[in-house]
């Protein structure tokens, strides 16, 4: 069971829809926050309804990557759209340290719940909002989706094959990255609260997050005027070679090797049995190594394509070589590592199908974390409205009845 | 300066390169009095650039500006019995360490967590490692590039098929990792009465990502049905548009999934007879013919500048985006009043530009407060505060203990 968890006694309305804010409210969760998902039927989350389903039966309530996402989070199903609804969402919030929502800016004030609105009900909420490109700013209202907003941030301008055009990333990497870097501005909000009362509203720009990744090619621009362009996987500031991902034996196999210092140049030689082309004297140097990129990598690729990925990645490492294979989906849930940390878990869910979720992602010494599958819609209702809120079993099932609680 | 939220806290950075040192900004920044530690030659990456006119000076590398500000920098040689001694004292009044060295060389030097932990109970030590503290490849060799490709990522979502895997040009798997330190670790900190008391967060970022963003959209299916999919190459595969294409003057990211967007889109380009077709009326069916509407779509692409083709789109709902150089990114009007972009001046590299806290916290604001440390700049002002005297901290600098 969950043990000595730090965040034990917060409580969270998460307003958060599709992935990034789910898993905020997933973040705080994993670490003991009470955080209740506010959500309706009147308007299905498009992540519920994702394939692949559990057992294979489709239903807002089985979409297996959903309950992934949003492992953690409560439910409470609130059809926003009424008065009434947005009331009790106020009544939640009351009765909560933190609100957590990714809509775009206006929206929480179009139902019912801006931040002054709630700051009236719950004076030291924390307000934790992630837009796109943040409340304000011209391009405040702009429409993306995560897999393409890194494009406003630099990120796609670097990402391809050399000297090529851009290729895409083909999910949101932002979303989840967002999505877990979110909880960090939520908990320092908190700590500021509880040593001055003072709750606050957090303007976080998932843009300005993402664009932290582009920071070293942003100094070069800002001093020398530079704009970077793909580059494979070489290191991205052209600091160390080989660096880079190498074919293997069999169909999709490859090895990723990355040469940081002299000595792991040394290693890497000795381990391919010192052939002649590696012994060219300016390859001694980082810089020599750097010029001749090209070169090298070509050649290592005609070595590593006669090994096995996983042997050449452990002979490599017991040279003292940086090396890994390149993992596929498929390899990854019976990957000796990822098995020996509990990466992925199995779990039976309420309704009655085996489901394989991720895990606490990062591992905690004294804090034992207890994961729960993504919540049937509405799981909390009945003891958030009747428990938490007070409401009599009566006016309970005359506001199911109006589809408010809904 | 303002008192930011995390004003008090005292961290100690045992980091070189990228994952810790970003993880440890991100405190320094909102106001955590942060104390990285440097080896007496400096973190490697004020090696690694880029550098004003490319001419190498580890005051002036880019990447060591952007990652260290806020910081104060002590130099210790940690191959000395004396320079450990005197990092212990270091860790013995701190409320946290943030490290990301391979965990031989800290079991070598004998910083354990357990080691650690018997100096100062409270400690949250935060280590990010390429594959973490424990598990086979615990004690591997390893780097951003490595971790990446272990999660799954690159394999499932980059890369043109039969071609190598993609990273995205950035240090992904160690800005990921960071984050998820950043969160979790000041959770450990904050919470630490909860927790009963200091502790061993451990990340590994090639486990995060495979965790939090590949394993959360494909596990439960491999797991179910033993099939599982491959990079494309193209985008998404389910829906479409969803690819980046050329145009006039660069690339445009087009995504159009919901039909009021296809109809805006249509609208934007002069509503051709072609997008009526039946085979074009929903994203799925979008997908599978892709092949023959991609061409049609950067037709109109190629005759319009990729500034251009995003105003109209997003004027008329249509969630494409212009693919931003880095430049352009820099200069947009949005992130200038936003304050993004924040000017600095720092004793050797002069007037410098650099990046913004990406989030605002209105009563308790963050953001880079004093620019990068130059190597040891405050060796002998912390070694004063952990009671050491002149003499004591000229001896140690005759032994080359420090800097």
């Amino acid at each position: 069971m969950a043990k000595n968890l730090p965040l034990k006694g917060i409580r969270v309305a998460n307003f958060g829809w599709v992935w990034a804010g789910p898993v905020t409210g997933q973040t705080l969760a994993f670490l003991g926050a009470e955080v209740f998902k506010i959500e309706s039927k009147a308007r299905v989350d498009l992540t519920r309804t994702l394939p692949p389903f559990g057992d294979g039966i489709p239903g807002p309530d089985r979409s297996l990557s959903n309950h992934a996402c949003w492992a953690g989070n409560g439910s409470v199903t609130l059809n926003l759209k009424k008065p009434e609804a947005q009331q009790l969402a106020r009544d939640l919030v009351a009765k909560c340290d933190v609100v957590v929502e990714n809509f775009g800016p206006g929206v929480m004030e179009q139902l019912g719940c801006g931040y002054e609105v709630l700051k009236a009900v719950k004076p030291d909420i924390v307000m934790f909002s992630m837009p796109a490109a943040g409340l304000y700013g011209p391009l405040k209202g702009v429409r993306t989706y995560g897999l393409s907003l890194t494009s406003l941030t630099g990120l796609d301008s670097l990402t391809g094959y050399s000297d090529g055009p851009p290729v895409p990333v083909e999910n949101a990497y932002s979303d989840p990255y967002n999505g877990i870097l979110g909880a960090f501005p939520i908990i320092a909000a908190l700590r500021h609260r509880d040593r001055t009362g003072e709750g606050q509203h957090i303007d976080y720009s998932q843009q300005e997050a993402i664009m932290h990744m582009v920071g070293p090619a942003f100094m070069d621009y800002a001093m020398n005027g530079r704009n970077a362009a793909p580059k494979g996987n070489r290191h991205p500031l052209g600091a160390a070679a080989p660096h880079g991902v190498f074919p293997c034996k069999g169909d999709d196999r490859w090895i990723s090797i990355a040469v940081l210092t002299d000595e792991e140049w040394s290693a890497l030689r000795n381990a391919m049995g010192n052939p002649a082309w590696a012994a060219a004297n300016e390859y001694a140097s980082a810089a020599g190594r750097v010029a001749a990129a090209t070169a090298i990598h070509t050649e290592l690729a005609r070595w590593t394509a006669q090994h096995d990925d996983r042997e050449l990645a452990g002979k490599l490492q017991q040279a003292g070589v940086a090396a890994a294979p390149v993992l596929n989906v498929g390899d990854l849930l019976n990957d000796p590592h990822y098995k020996a940390r509990g990466t992925y878990i199995e779990l039976t869910h309420p309704l009655g199908f085996v489901e394989t979720i991720y895990g606490a992602y990062v591992k905690t010494s004294r804090t034992e974390v207890a994961v729960t599958p993504g919540p049937v819609m509405g799981r909390d209702n009945d003891h958030v409205f009747k428990t938490l809120l007070g409401m009599s079993p009566e006016r309970y099932d005359e506001l199911v009845a109006a589809q408010i609680i809904y | 300066m303002s008192a930011g939220a995390l004003e008090g806290l005292r961290i100690v950075e045992l980091g070189e390169m990228v994952s810790a040192p970003y993880c440890a900004k991100l405190f320094a920044d909102f106001g955590a009095d942060v104390v990285k530690v440097e080896p007496l030659g400096g973190d490697v990456a004020r090696r690694w650039g880029p550098f004003p006119g490319d001419e190498p000076d580890p005051e002036k590398s880019g990447l060591h500006l952007f990652l260290n500000t806020s910081k104060r920098s002590v130099t210790l040689d940690l191959e000395s019995q004396a320079g450990r001694d005197l990092f212990r004292k270091l860790i013995a009044g701190a409320d946290a360490l943030i490290e990301n060295h391979p965990v031989l060389r800290m079991r070598e030097w004998g910083f354990t967590y357990d080691a650690l932990a018997r100096i100062n109970p409270g400690l949250v030590m935060i280590s990010i490692t390429p594959f973490g503290q424990d598990g086979p490849y615990s004690e591997w060799n390893g780097y951003d590039l490595n971790a990446y490709h272990l999660s799954g990522a690159s394999s499932r979502y980059c890369g043109r098929p039969g071609e190598s895997p993609l990273e995205h040009g950035a240090f992904s798997a160690d800005f990921f990792g960071a984050a998820a330190a950043a969160s979790w670790g000041l959770a450990a900190i904050y919470g630490r009465d909860n927790a009963g008391g200091g502790q061993h967060v451990d990340v590994s970022c090639a486990e995060a990502i495979a965790a939090a963003f590949v394993g959360g959209q494909n596990i439960g299916a491999y797991a179910q049905s033993g099939k599982f999919d491959k990079r494309t190459g193209v985008g998404m595969s389910l829906g479409a548009p969803a690819t980046i294409l050329p145009c006039k003057d660069g690339h445009v990211w087009i995504l159009c999934l919901e039909t009021a967007q296809w109809h805006g889109l249509a609208k934007t380009m002069g509503d051709p007879e072609w997008m009526q077709l039946d085979i074009f009326q929903d994203m799925f069916s979008r997908a599978q013919n892709a092949d023959a509407m991609y061409p049609l779509i950067e037709m109109w692409t190629m005759e319009h500048g990729k500034m251009e083709i995003m105003e109209r789109c997003q004027a008329n709902g249509v969630p494409v985006s212009a693919v931003f150089t880095v430049g352009e990114a820099a200069e947009h009007p949005h992130l200038k009043e936003r304050g993004y972009i924040v000017e600095q001046q720092h004793p050797a590299a002069g007037a410098i530009r650099n990046l913004g806290a990406p989030f605002k916290l209105p009563a308790s604001p963050g953001g880079p407060q004093t620019p990068a440390p130059l190597l040891g700049q405050h060796t002998d002002e912390v070694l004063r505060e952990l009671g050491l005297s002149s003499e004591e901290i000229l001896q140690f600098r005759a032994s080359r203990t420090i800097g």
